[in-house]
């Protein structure tokens, strides 16, 4: 018997065929990367289509708190793409399709995380796991062993469709038309590697909900949704899904267009493959930042963009697998393991009674129910993955789904289970009740990990969580139910933008020092997947955030009328006295006496570096250039009030003159003579900033500068929509933003 | 130790640990370089129930202050590289031992390790299966260091969790202290070596 010494060898005629086909060919090209014959971009995009993404520091060069040192990897100067070092860690993105997840696929993610990460399994935003602290070289085992329990990480990153995604209670939902999962999973992998998906400029998200009020499916900021509708037609009930398109979120968020209000489900994958055609072959392939589909929808109108997908739709020759899924839409469906039953009666573990109130929801079968697993942060250990999945096979089979809201939630818990499968939960210690409340609260991987992070949402995350479980029922059930996302920049991976209380990683110059902050971002709506986006109020010292969390959360309570939600409590009393409090909250004492505002969460190191302020003055002296800065903001958030009476024309042009008065401040830096004139302080801001690339930043480049210079040539036109308007104010922030960013730059307080 | 991938851990005398007070010790022995291997940063999972608690990130290991099993104890976590097969388990204790003298030594923390008793994980399910045949070899090699660094004896017994590497409880007669302990394995380490095709 030959002793197999390689995964590959192992699991040879476990793996599908095709899927260990390409999981050589990766390794292949992993080798010949490491030879200097693959070009690093193409092999930037080449692992980054499995999944397999860069991390914080992959540069080689980490800020220690006083100064930057360098890393000095083995592999040397071999890089695994533009600027990314072979050896850094970096994290593995597991597309786990509509959540998904089976007990012996738990079993496996959860050896992964044992063997190869650092023994944490990450729950995202989007349904899928991710590990990190990843080597590059461990990637074509790690595949491998998750292929061979069906799992592929193909497309997870990249300019492909990414994971689709899907309402948990799919399936189990008193509120759905009809169950999404099977028209969710024929979809991914009819797209996966389809030779249509394979040439966007950018990334593409789909998303399914079986009803149109809940927030589960979350389709109002996904490339294309899919809303389960059903229709009487010539007296037969057909199945369909009202349509959308061009919905993100990112640094300015879009909220999707109707597409077609049905879209039977006979048409549903060859239009969504016409429009992925439309998108790869119109979409903006230079200019990352407007590469998304939503800015294509916008260009062309909606209109026009619906006539191009219908032409080629007209055009696209037939596909079988159109249809075939149809004849077998019961693929999906799950068998509970145990009878139906009815809630045992007391005596309960302890914890039961609370838990279940907030963890549990009846499911449209009598005698079963849903339950979510809190995970703190959406993180878990590969033992509790194990316990997790042996709660699986006791009681519900592979039923299990990852949430939006970084949970785990099993179906089919009979009611005659519950006490026991509470009791086997809280055995893990993930027991916790609460979720999807305002104590479980959601983050992107903030600075923690991730490159593009400005401030710590985990390190905030963690902060509140603990403040606000503290509190624990002593917070108002009004309060209990509020939802907190944060985000570490403005990418909005934290999904920020629909939550009650939303909170977006800024940073300040303060007292010659740099502080971290979060802009808070109010009126986002999580319900109606994701109706409204909120808009920034105003940017919070980190440290300070708890306690206007707290402020805000009671006066909600206190003064909210019967009935109203935190949305409309926030409109009644007016953004104005929201401001107030930012206010406030926005002086911080100086260095020397409390040094800790200068660190973020859960990370001592001192944020703010540099020699900038350390002298005499720095206290007392505010450079000219940080009040025209701070004037811009307070005009963004004019801009904010007069769109909230309905006035788009004054806010808009509100919301340019706060980005005028940015740049004013900043050019000013260069040039001292310069007037108040429009046309001159942009002609003098490309010049000083544009043209000599000193307002890019390494991720973004140019791209909020070109978010002023439109703003500058669609400047005083006739009407402006709501929706427009809301844009601009958010592209204002952003400038804002980034001047601030740019003033650090120059004034030397960057790393 | 034909795993080329394990964990060892010390475990703590019971205690209350704070571990936020370990996250800024761990920054700064990658900012002054206290230990000699790659450092790269320091991840805080203290929300997690039993988990790894605050993580020192390296390239060829890392290592954990937390409640993993369910005990305070310090993690050495070999991932890749470093000696060959027959030094791995010996080099993963001398970084072991030293890692918790610094923390011993760092008077804030106030925390006392238990010198007298391990775990061993073998991370890897490849090389080291969680069967009888891996857990008698790695007994044989833990019995005979053991005896030779503490100069006592060694009880080890197999740890069993359904589905989880192959785990062993060392358990070794006195408690020398961790100086004396690094003494006998040869002083602080030195930097890996990089031998060809490490990485």
């Amino acid at each position: 018997m030959t002793v197999a010494t390689t995964w590959k060898q192992m699991l040879a005629g476990r793996v599908r065929e095709d899927w260990a086909r390409e999981i050589d060919i990766y390794e292949t090209q992993l080798e010949l990367r490491k030879k200097g014959k693959i070009e690093e971009k193409l092999f930037a995009e080449t692992r980054l289509r499995r999944g397999t993404y860069g991390q914080r520091y992959d540069n080689g060069q980490r800020h220690d708190g006083q100064r930057t040192q360098t890393l000095p990897f083995p592999s040397g100067e071999l890089t695994k793409g533009p600027v990314t070092m072979w050896d850094a860690p970096g994290m593995q993105r597991i597309k786990i399709p509509f959540g998904k997840l089976s007990a012996d696929q738990l079993d496996v993610l959860s050896e992964l995380a044992e063997e190869y990460s650092d023994q944490i399994l990450h729950v995202t935003t989007r349904q899928d796991i991710q590990l990190h602290f990843i080597h590059i070289e461990d990637t074509p085992d790690i595949m491998r062993r998750l292929a061979a329990v069906g799992i592929t990480t193909r497309e997870a990153c990249g300019n492909a469709v990414r994971n689709v995604t899907a309402c948990p209670y799919s399936g189990v939902c008193h509120t759905e038309s009809f169950d999404v999962t099977p028209y969710a999973n024929a979809i991914t992998y009819f797209l996966m590697g389809h030779p249509d998906t394979q040439d966007f400029g950018r990334k593409f998200k789909i998303a399914f909900s079986g009803c149109k009020d809940e927030p589960c499916g979350l389709t109002n900021f996904h490339d294309a949704g899919a809303i389960a509708k059903t229709r009487v037609v010539d007296g037969e009930l057909k199945r369909g899904f009202e349509y959308v398109v061009g919905g993100g979120l990112g640094a300015v968020p879009y909220p999707a267009t109707l597409f077609d209000e049905f879209l039977p489900e006979e048409e549903l994958f060859p239009v969504t493959q016409a429009i992925c055609r439309v998108f790869a072959r119109l979409g903006e392939r230079d200019n990352r930042a407007r590469a998304r589909i939503k800015f294509l929808v916008k260009k062309l109108g909606i209109e026009e963009f619906k006539r191009l997908v219908l032409e080629e739709r007209s055009k696209l020759r037939t596909d079988e697998r159109w249809l075939s899924f149809l004849s077998d839409l019961h693929i999906t469906d799950e068998k509970p393991l145990r009878a139906a039953g009815s809630l045992p009666a007391a005596p309960y573990p302890d914890g039961f009674e609370a838990w279940r109130k907030t963890n549990v929801r009846p499911q449209s079968q009598q005698g079963y129910s849903t339950a979510k697993v809190t995970l703190p942060l959406g993180d878990f250990t590969p033992a509790q993955g194990r316990a997790l999945a042996d709660i699986a096979r006791r009681f519900t089979g592979d039923s299990m789904r990852a949430t939006v809201e970084q949970n785990l939630m099993y179906r089919w818990v009979s009611d005659a289970d519950l006490p026991a499968f509470y009791a086997e939960v809280a055995r893990t210690g993930l027991g916790a009740a609460g979720a999807d409340g305002i104590t479980d609260v959601t983050s992107c991987p903030g600075t923690d990990t991730c490159k593009l992070g400005i401030s710590s949402s985990r390190g905030l995350a963690t902060e509140l969580h603990k403040q606000l479980t503290v509190l624990g029922d002593t917070l108002a059930p009004a309060a209990q139910e509020l939802h907190i996302k944060c985000s570490g920049c403005s990418n909005s991976c934290g999904q920020h933008h629909v939550a009650d209380l939303g909170f977006l990683g800024v940073s300040r110059n303060m007292n010659g020092r740099r502080v971290p902050h979060f802009q808070l971002v109010i009126g986002g709506q999580y319900k109606n997947n994701a109706g409204a986006y909120g808009l920034a109020i105003g940017a919070i010292p980190s440290k300070h955030v708890p306690k206007a969390v707290k402020t805000l959360t009671d006066r909600f309570v206190n003064e909210r009328q019967p009935t109203e939600t935190f949305q409309a409590f926030v409109q009644r009393i007016g953004k104005k006295q929201i401001r107030k409090l930012v206010d406030e909250l926005s002086i911080i004492p100086t260095y020397e006496q409390d040094p800790s505002y200068y660190s973020d969460w859960g990370d001592p190191r001192e944020y703010t570096i540099g020699d900038l302020g350390v002298g005499e003055c720095a206290g007392e002296v505010v450079p000219l250039v940080q009040v025209g800065l701070a004037g811009s903001e307070r005009e963004v958030f004019e801009a904010q009030l007069l769109l909230d009476e309905g006035n788009s024309q004054g806010a808009a042009e509100r919301a340019f003159s706060a980005m005028v008065q940015a740049a004013q401040a900043l050019t000013r830096e260069k040039n001292s003579f310069l007037g108040e004139g429009v046309d001159e302080i942009v002609r003098e801001f490309r010049s000083h900033y544009y043209d000599t690339k000193l307002f890019f930043d390494p991720f973004s480049g140019g791209k909020f500068a070109h978010y002023f210079f439109r703003a500058y040539e669609h400047r005083g036109e006739a009407s402006v929509s709501k929706d427009a308007a809301h844009q601009l104010i958010e592209e204002a922030q952003l400038f804002v933003e980034a001047a601030h960013q740019c003033y650090t730059r120059i004034a030397g307080a960057l790393p | 130790m034909l795993s080329e991938r394990l964990q060892l851990k010390l475990f703590l005398e019971p205690t209350v640990v704070e571990l936020e007070a370990i996250i800024p010790v761990f920054h700064r022995f990658i900012r002054e370089q206290v230990v000699n291997e790659l450092l790269i940063d320091v991840i805080d999972y203290s929300h997690v129930p039993d988990g790894p608690g605050v993580v020192l990130i390296g390239h060829s290991a890392d290592y954990y202050v937390g409640a993993m099993d369910g005990k305070y104890g310090l993690v050495y976590s070999l991932k890749r590289g470093g000696p060959g097969a027959s030094m791995r388990l010996e080099d993963s204790l001398r970084r072991l031992v030293n890692v918790a003298r610094l923390l011993e030594q760092e008077s804030g923390l106030k925390l006392r390790f238990q010198s007298g008793a391990l775990g061993l994980r073998l991370t890897d399910r490849l090389h080291a299966p969680n069967d009888d045949l891996t857990f008698e070899s790695a007994k044989t090699e833990v019995e005979q260091l053991f005896a030779r660094v503490y100069g006592a004896q060694v009880a080890v017994e197999r740890v069993r969790e359904a589905r989880g590497p192959l785990a062993l409880g060392i358990r070794v007669a006195g408690s020398p202290s961790l100086e004396a302990l690094l003494e006998k394995l040869g002083g602080p380490p030195a930097a890996y070596a990089a031998p060809s095709g490490w990485h």
